[in-house]
């Protein structure tokens, strides 16, 4: 990586503001070309790479040391937002917070895994638009690398939690067991499938998948042994229902209050659950209002109740810690060493300059094929000592231990 | 020390040592705890009655325990068939009060009743007992599913909550307890009647307060009960009139045990 290149992140998340702000930052994966491509534009970008989940919008980006690319960021993307609601970090600290995202670190459930593909969708979008180079590429190889690591050798990936989880164990405090009530998922996204797979799991007594397009829900239906609708018999659907999981993508018509019948909601027995997982938020405020015994619940209100089970979680936290500052290591060295490349191309051409000339200073066309041999060993060795010694100038730029103390300073701030 | 002596210092005790061992999730210690509570407080009538020569449930203090007994045998019996402990802490807790308070106040060398106590006394008082027991229970259970409907609505989980059963198990058992306590009053309250025409006591009336106030309990909790075959009645009103009956339930007890009832009269 180019000395005079810096890596600068750019985001908002669930801990600096809420579902109502961030879903109005979200960026859909059809608008992500457009995204990538203006980010691309601004003056300084060399490398852009955009993450939107239900948790985060942020945004990496690769250009000079010194140029102010946070506020050129901030108004592209983040524009009329106030700067309390977004954080920045850059080079190493970036590099710090892109690992913990991958890991699930950062996220509301701790180690959920969803991240991950996430990743790879905005790897995949940003490759295709052209904006990913030799400093962000390695990057978010190696972010992936982290995510998976952290996963397989502790135990914050033990149990793969998920929002999608959380939400049907909300559901199973109303519910107890799943055998008599009958669920309606709105959207066939891969949360809508993930909590209709939880909940065909939980031996649900009837599954419904109402999608935009009905092909869609028909075809994950059919896998999931549930039933399919459109969005437009929905508040039929609705009222035939216990629990109600909205987990559609942006642009689809909202979930409103005239979808349910107020007598007839107030009139049963146990409490009808809408679970909203969907940025932004699908399901209207005054749904809430129709009656007592509705109980909505948006990723916000996850987000706490997950807090609350954290306890005693600490622990798996504690042993990423040295995955993580071994794997920035492992990147800062690469990454420095990378930056040596041009040097080591040169230093390998005058090597092989020196050796010939004085070969043929030596011995000319009649050179002993033998001579001709050492000489070629006597080079590649000392090309390998110089090699070495620029490894581990590249390894001493930044010691473990200086990487830990760094760690925790970035924790600690958090 | 004799034994009655010995029993009431020792039953608060063991309930209170079976309530911590469900609230702390040791349900087969707790389990273990309640047996031996229930066959102690057993023993605790079976040594009063010898001592009286009838059925030993005479006064307040004996009803306060003989509810205490039916209210840990009743729980156990609805926490069995919902399969679920989760309000065992508390429930039996309460229980300990109760038969702590009892303990502290009922007399430990007990008078036989003058002209003691028919089989159809027997039955009335029994049959009271297990309804008001069934009763507390329903309404605790009432106040518990209130309880945690609020506290998911405000989005709030303590670990107390945590341990409770869900909404319907809850609901559930706040029905069966209401449906054994509406069977009870059922035969409870037409034997009582039964007595006092039998006896002809003179302070009987039906608009005298105890018995209505019996009669709208009776009729209140049969409501509960059956909630669920109620249309418009869902599991949340049911848990309100629960709780509302079960404030009418401790009332009932007190006027039953006030000088001017006819029940003292009797």
């Amino acid at each position: 990586m180019d000395a005079r290149l810096t890596v600068i992140l750019v985001g908002i998340s669930h801990r600096t503001a809420p579902i109502a702000l961030r879903e109005r930052y979200v960026v859909s994966v059809a608008d992500l070309p457009a995204t990538l491509g203006s980010l691309r534009a601004l003056e300084g970008v060399e490398e852009c790479f955009v993450l939107s989940t239900c948790n985060r919008t942020e945004v990496l980006l690769v250009g000079p040391r010194g140029r102010d690319l946070v506020s050129a960021a901030r108004a592209q993307l983040f524009r009329n937002l106030e700067a309390s609601s977004t954080y920045s970090f850059e080079d190493v600290p970036a590099i710090i917070h892109a690992f913990r995202v991958a890991g699930g670190l950062d996220s509301v459930v701790l180690g959920e895994s969803e991240v991950l593909a996430q990743i790879k969708r905005g790897v995949e979008a940003a490759a295709c638009a052209g904006t990913l180079g030799p400093v962000l590429r390695p990057l978010l190889q190696q972010a992936l690398h982290v995510g998976k690591r952290v996963r397989a050798e502790t135990q914050i990936g033990q149990g793969s939690l998920s929002v999608a989880k959380i939400g049907v164990d909300l559901a199973a405090r109303i519910f107890g067991t799943f055998e008599d009530e009958r669920a309606l998922v709105v959207g066939a996204g891969e949360t809508g499938l993930l909590v209709a797979q939880h909940l065909r799991d939980r031996q649900i007594g009837q599954l419904t998948l109402a999608n935009r397009t009905p092909e869609r829900a028909v075809e994950a239906a059919h896998a999931l042994g549930a039933d399919a609708c459109g969005l437009d018999v929905l508040a039929e659907r609705i009222a035939r229902a216990d629990l109600v999981v909205a987990c559609v993508e942006a642009g689809s018509p909202p979930i409103e209050a005239r979808h349910f019948d107020r007598r007839a909601v107030s009139r049963r027995d146990k409490p009808l659950l809408v679970l909203d997982l969907s940025v932004p938020r699908a399901v209207a405020a005054d749904v809430a209002r129709v009656s007592p015994n509705i109980l909505v619940y948006d990723l916000d209100d996850l987000q706490r109740i997950v807090r609350e089970n954290e306890r005693g979680r600490s622990e798996a936290v504690d042993g990423t810690t040295a995955i993580l500052v071994a794997e920035i290591h492992k990147y800062l060295t690469s990454r420095t060493y990378s930056a040596f490349t041009p040097v080591i191309a040169d230093l390998r051409r005058r090597f092989e300059e020196i050796r010939e000339s004085t070969l043929d200073a030596h011995a000319g066309a009649r050179s002993d094929p033998r001579e001709v041999q050492l000489a070629h060993e006597l080079t590649k060795r000392l090309l390998d000592a110089a090699l070495e010694q620029m490894k581990a100038g590249a390894r001493s730029v930044r010691s473990e231990e200086a990487l830990q103390i760094e760690y925790r300073r970035f924790l600690d701030n958090l | 020390m004799n034994a009655l002596q010995a029993l009431a210092v020792v039953l608060p005790l063991v309930y209170a040592a079976a309530a911590a061992s469900f609230a702390l999730g040791r349900d087969e210690r707790a389990r273990w705890a309640l047996r031996v509570a229930l066959c102690l407080h057993a023993l605790d009538f079976v040594v009063r009655a010898v001592k009286v020569g009838h059925f030993p449930v005479t006064d307040l203090w004996t009803t306060v325990s003989a509810s205490a007994f039916a209210t840990a045998a009743l729980w156990a019996l609805v926490a069995r068939n919902a399969e679920h402990t989760g309000s065992g802490g508390l429930v039996l807790g309460l229980v300990g009060a109760l038969q702590l308070v009892a303990s502290s106040s009922v007399p430990l060398t007990p008078l036989p009743r003058a002209g003691g106590m028919g089989p159809l006394q027997i039955t009335h008082v029994a049959t009271s007992c297990v309804a008001l027991a069934a009763l507390f229970l329903s309404g605790l259970h009432g106040v518990l599913w209130l309880t945690l409907f609020r506290s998911i609505r405000a989005r709030r989980f303590s670990p107390f909550l945590e341990r409770l059963p869900n909404l319907d198990t809850l609901a559930k058992m706040t029905r069966r307890a209401a449906l054994l306590g509406f069977l009870g009053l059922t035969v409870g309250l037409n034997v009582g009647i039964g007595l006092a025409h039998a006896e002809s006591s003179p302070r009987f009336t039906y608009r005298h307060p105890e018995v209505l106030l019996s009669l709208a309990l009776w009729a209140h909790f049969g409501v509960v009960a059956f909630s669920q075959k109620i249309p418009g009645l869902g599991a949340r009103r049911a848990s309100w009139a629960a709780a509302f009956g079960l404030a009418a339930a401790l009332l009932s007890l007190v006027l039953v045990m006030l000088p001017h009832s006819f029940h003292g009269a009797a």
